[in-house]
């Protein structure tokens, strides 16, 4: 799945470090081990440099496995042996194209203003917090719930947040004023977005046909 | 709009079942207060918010108790959530679907890279 162009993730990569993603796997892999995203883990307290060069050497370690399954090709017959190199192809391309976006990212972060960079720690560091949204889902559902659905949960409202801050600040600027942004503009936008079908809305039957 | 004035129990039942976006939050904490400004700095907003645009606030509890009720609806017969489920629910939105596949799949890349570490570390 492709990456959506306004919400750059984890594999972009930070500054400074630009050496690090084709580093051998295996034992330069364990020193980075306290650089933990803090999209997963809501009060990470890794830096964000840190963050990216553990993604780009686990995508090495990638590489070093497909070395080994080559191996097992040999045994396979010749249709099951086309698909997997097709697999195998898409996957070196989306690498690629993955290292590419990481060293663009590292290029931008690092001609970031003061201001700028400011925003984005703050863009890639908040978070939900994840004791009180594995709160509010239990009292809805009244069990508990896997680790796993609170994080896409959490997930879900930063993006779902983003997009009506993102048309808010478009709605404050088609209406010529300036930011901070005001109730109205993001009543505004929620409005825009419900049109668009964006928000949820299981209250009202869509009756198409009459 | 004057109706949300003149029926202040009416809008304690919309919190839960989410109605009321503009109305009813006066009784209800603040929980996500602090989060969400610095969510909001981060995606554009200006640094000092005005305090009642944080109202976004009843926008996310309302997302979480409807996908929560919708994902409970379609688990059939156990009634659990489940995170398959949520993936179904956001389908069709690609952004969301594709930041909840980012990080899923980056939890696991990291419970297998601590796992290796514990074990390489034990076994010195």
């Amino acid at each position: 799945m492709d990456n959506a162009c306004e919400s750059p993730t984890e594999k972009g990569g930070e500054t400074r470090e630009s050496d690090e993603p084709t580093a051998a796997p295996g034992g330069s892999r364990v020193t980075e081990m306290d650089g933990i995203p803090e999209e997963t883990d809501g009060d990470g307290d890794g830096e964000l440099k840190e963050a990216a060069a553990e993604e780009g050497e686990l995508k090495s370690q990638d590489i070093a496995d497909l070395t080994a399954v080559e191996r097992e090709d040999s045994l396979l017959t010749p249709a099951a042996k086309k698909l997997k190199i097709d697999t195998k192809e898409k996957k070196e391309k989306k690498q690629k194209v993955d290292e590419d976006e990481i060293q663009k990212m590292q290029i931008l972060v690092s001609s970031f203003s003061e201001e700028q960079l400011n925003r984005y720690e703050m863009y890639r560091r908040s978070a939900f917090p994840k004791a009180a949204i594995k709160r509010l889902i239990q009292s809805i559902t009244g069990t508990s719930v896997s680790q796993n659905v609170v994080i896409a949960m959490s997930g879900i409202s930063k993006v779902f947040v983003g997009e009506v801050v993102e048309e808010a600040l478009d709605v404050c600027e088609k209406w010529g004023e300036m930011p901070p942004l005001q109730p109205k503009h993001m009543r505004e936008a929620v409005r825009r977005l419900k049109s668009k079908g964006q928000i949820p809305n299981s209250k009202h039957k869509k009756i198409i046909f009459f | 709009m004057a109706d949300e004035e003149e029926n202040p129990t009416f809008e304690e039942e919309n919190e839960e079942i989410g109605g009321g976006a503009e109305g009813g939050q006066s009784k209800r904490k603040r929980v996500f207060s602090k989060e969400l400004r610095c969510m909001m700095y981060g995606f554009g907003d200006d640094q000092n918010l005005y305090t009642e645009s944080v109202d976004i606030e009843d926008l996310v509890i309302e997302l979480i108790t409807k996908m929560t009720r919708k994902a409970k609806s379609i688990g059939g017969s156990h009634g659990w959530v489940q995170v398959e489920d949520i993936i179904f629910l956001i389908r069709k939105e690609p952004r969301k679907f594709a930041r909840v596949k980012d990080l899923l799949t980056m939890n696991d890349d990291l419970k297998r890279a601590r796992k290796a570490f514990d074990e390489a570390n034990y076994g010195s």
